[in-house]
């Protein structure tokens, strides 16, 4: 064993420098080199690709842009400047506001933007630095928020349960910014600021929770009286359309799909036979029935079975049919990222003593989801894109809406420009959730390098 | 046999084996399906004993300590741990768990957290420990398994015998009063193992009650109180590690060592 013996090794183990790759092979002449015309092949099909591309975008370029008409009165002035040479966006600009509210009154259509507003701005500090508690924030907006939103864009009489939701939701606002701010200006979350300025903090923790509690009162309160002073009318949904009607249905679908497909995944893979069996059964019964059928269901039967005096929303009715379809769908995407899940892991958890609500939660549910991004935002692009479906059943979604305006006189016939148009508005927006889930993957991915 | 050597190096504990009983297996039973992986064990573990059990992959050693704290389910018998009978009461279960540590062969750490977040997550969410308190417990331990540097990194940046290492500290976080470890150097490479047995033999002389199941037989030569060996679900042979190296009893214990030994 002595020739092994490092301490009386006369030669000692040096290792030899890197050398750099050989010319050629990096930068863009190596990139060109290697993907473009590494074979003669290659090269005449590279030469084909560039004159096809060329083609296509030399004429898009030309239709849509050169030759396009950009203001007109009806689809005839167009034709009679360009012909079918030029796009006609002037038939897709004089329509834009029917595209985004549909046939919402103009002067009332501040209610759906600040609506919209409203929601992004509850959303916001989900993106800051510094502030904390952001799983607070996120789940007030999604489950409070509606209340005051679905007065505002529905409007009319409110119900004593809805003017309480509606102060709630005030507060939950004014809270969730305060806090904010103050996170982002002191670094310490409302709660504390509260229970220090008030003079609790000496006091034992357990009675922390009363002046942030009085503070919540006094908002709410206040927020009360000022609701009850609101007077809006009621707007029927048969008025609402366009991007405003896609993005309330695919947006409370998204809302919903998650949580109560995590809650039918679990039910799925629970070892209690009757929750089991009913998980099994939604989610079969819902996967195996296309989402039209579901809508039909929703709309047209269900009221058959309802008492006489119960007069159902058509759009309620489409939404809940989107929530069911789609949580089926999220059932079965979160199961997959459940059994990627090592037992390893719940072991270690169970060994631990975490209960199995804390194992879920804490362990499981973290890694799971981390691993399905990109299976989740795919269902939620796809719920985006499968809400036009609700045009068959006479909602005037945004696809409804597009092909609406080629029937109106004076632009009759006007098809492809509208589509065209929103063609680009739903690539974009399913782009922007595309690139989004990249961005999750990689800023939560970075925690678990080298997994 | 270089492990051998390191482990027997350093001074040998002394035996912190108690009277008080702290886990009593009354004729266990087990079943897969329809394969007996338990066969009637008794078995009694005194407060501070380190039992060490060895035996032929599928000889039920593992299952019979995934069995004490309730990760496997026996079908025979009583299992008593610290005076708590294990059945289907999940509160009984919780007791056990929280007095019982497991350490695991592919340590099984949470991927998502960091070291420390891995050490406190119990304490914190199961003994409502106050973050500072686990935070400050969670690194004693992490020094106590010499690792504290690494509190902040993330598990897929340590390596095998630091992961085990980690593991360790978060089951003693929890200060359990029996510590299981399933095969806690299989998983890893012939340099890892040492460092991963010298945090376990300093343990074992802490006196922590340890139930190891291990082919480490340096290690089982040096800290154990009582070797048991097992084959087909049944204890063939128990002894102490005096007696049980040099004069196994059962002709099925002298086939084992001979091949165990053989290298």
């Amino acid at each position: 064993m002595t020739h092994l013996d490092a301490s009386s090794s006369d030669v000692s183990f040096q290792p030899k420098p890197s050398l750099p790759p050989p010319p050629n092979t990096v930068g863009a002449i190596g990139w060109v080199r290697k993907n473009l015309f590494s074979s003669p092949l290659n090269a005449f099909l590279t030469f084909v690709s560039l004159y096809v591309i060329w083609v296509v975008v030399s004429n898009t370029f030309e239709w849509a842009i050169v030759n396009a008409v950009w203001e007109a009165n009806s689809r005839r002035e167009c034709l009679d400047k360009v012909g079918l040479s030029g796009a006609c966006w002037a038939g897709v600009s004089h329509w834009m506001k029917n595209f985004i509210y549909g046939r919402y009154p103009d002067e009332e259509i501040w209610r759906v933007n600040l609506g919209f507003g409203i929601l992004i701005l509850w959303m916001l500090p989900f993106w800051l630095p510094r502030v904390t508690s952001k799983i607070t924030i996120g789940a007030s907006a999604i489950l409070i928020a509606p209340f005051l939103l679905g007065h505002l864009f529905a409007g009319g009489e409110k119900g004593l349960f809805l003017q309480v939701m509606i102060s709630v939701a005030i507060t939950s606002f004014i809270f969730s910014w305060l806090h904010t701010l103050l996170c982002i200006a002191t670094g310490k979350p409302l709660w504390t600021t509260i229970v220090t300025a008030s003079g609790f903090a000496a006091k034992p923790d357990a009675t922390h929770k009363y002046p942030v509690l009085a503070v919540f009162l006094a908002v709410f309160i206040g927020a009360f009286i000022y609701q009850s002073g609101w007077e809006i009318t009621a707007q029927s949904t048969n008025l609402w359309g366009g991007l405003f009607v896609t993005l309330v249905i695919s947006g409370i679908g998204i809302a919903v799909s998650l949580p109560a497909g995590i809650i039918l995944a679990l039910g799925r893979r629970s070892k209690m036979p009757v929750i089991r069996v009913v998980c099994v059964a939604f989610i079969e019964l819902f996967r195996s029935v296309p989402l039209i059928t579901v809508l039909f269901m929703a709309v047209t039967m269900v009221p058959l079975f309802l008492p006489a005096e119960i007069n159902p929303v058509k759009i309620v009715q489409a939404i809940i049919a989107v929530c069911i379809f789609s949580s089926a769908y999220m059932a079965e995407t979160v199961r997959g990222g459940l059994q990627a899940i090592s037992k390893g892991q719940y072991e270690a958890a169970q060994a631990l003593g975490l209960s199995y609500w804390k194992m879920m939660s804490l362990i499981v549910m973290p890694q799971a989801l981390k691993m399905m991004i990109p299976n989740i935002v795919g269902s939620f692009i796809g719920l985006l894109k499968d809400t036009t479906l609700v045009s068959i059943v006479g909602l005037y979604d945004l696809l409804l809406m597009l092909k609406a305006v080629s029937q109106n006189p004076q632009w009759n016939g006007i098809h492809t420009e509208p589509l065209v148009f929103g063609a680009a508005l739903y690539f974009v927006l399913c782009f922007i959730m595309s690139k989004y889930s990249q961005h999750l993957e990689r800023t939560l991915g970075a925690g678990a390098a080298g997994r | 046999m270089s492990i051998d050597a390191q482990v027997e190096s350093k001074p040998t504990g002394k035996s912190t084996k108690g009277d008080d009983v702290v886990i009593e297996l009354g004729s266990v039973n087990k079943w897969y399906g329809e394969f007996h992986v338990l066969k009637d064990i008794n078995l009694s573990v005194y407060q501070g004993e380190k039992i060490v059990i060895c035996g032929p992959s599928g000889s039920g050693k593992s299952t019979l300590i995934r069995c004490i704290n309730r990760l496997e389910e026996h079908q025979g018998g009583d299992i008593i741990v610290n005076g708590v009978t294990l059945d289907n009461n999940l509160k009984n279960i919780d007791a056990i768990r929280s007095d019982v540590g497991m350490v695991f062969q592919s340590f099984n750490l949470f991927p998502h957290l960091t070291v420390l977040e891995n050490c406190t997550l119990a304490p914190i969410w199961v003994k409502q420990t106050p973050k500072a308190q686990a935070d400050e417990l969670a690194m004693e331990y992490l020094h106590r398994v010499k690792i504290p540097e690494q509190a902040a990194k993330y598990p897929g940046q340590l390596s095998g015998g630091q992961q085990q290492r980690v593991a360790i500290a978060r089951s003693l976080c929890m200060n359990p009063q029996i510590m299981l470890f399933d095969e806690p150097t299989s998983a890893l490479d012939p340099e890892m193992i040492s460092e991963v047995l010298d945090v376990m033999v300093e343990l074992a002389d802490s006196g922590m009650t340890m139930l190891v199941v291990t082919h480490e037989m340096g290690f089982a030569k040096r800290v154990a109180d009582r070797v048991i060996f097992m084959d087909f679900g049944e204890i063939v042979e128990q002894n102490t590690p005096e007696e049980f190296f040099t004069n196994p009893r059962s002709d099925r214990t002298k086939l084992f060592l001979s091949q165990i030994l053989a290298h």
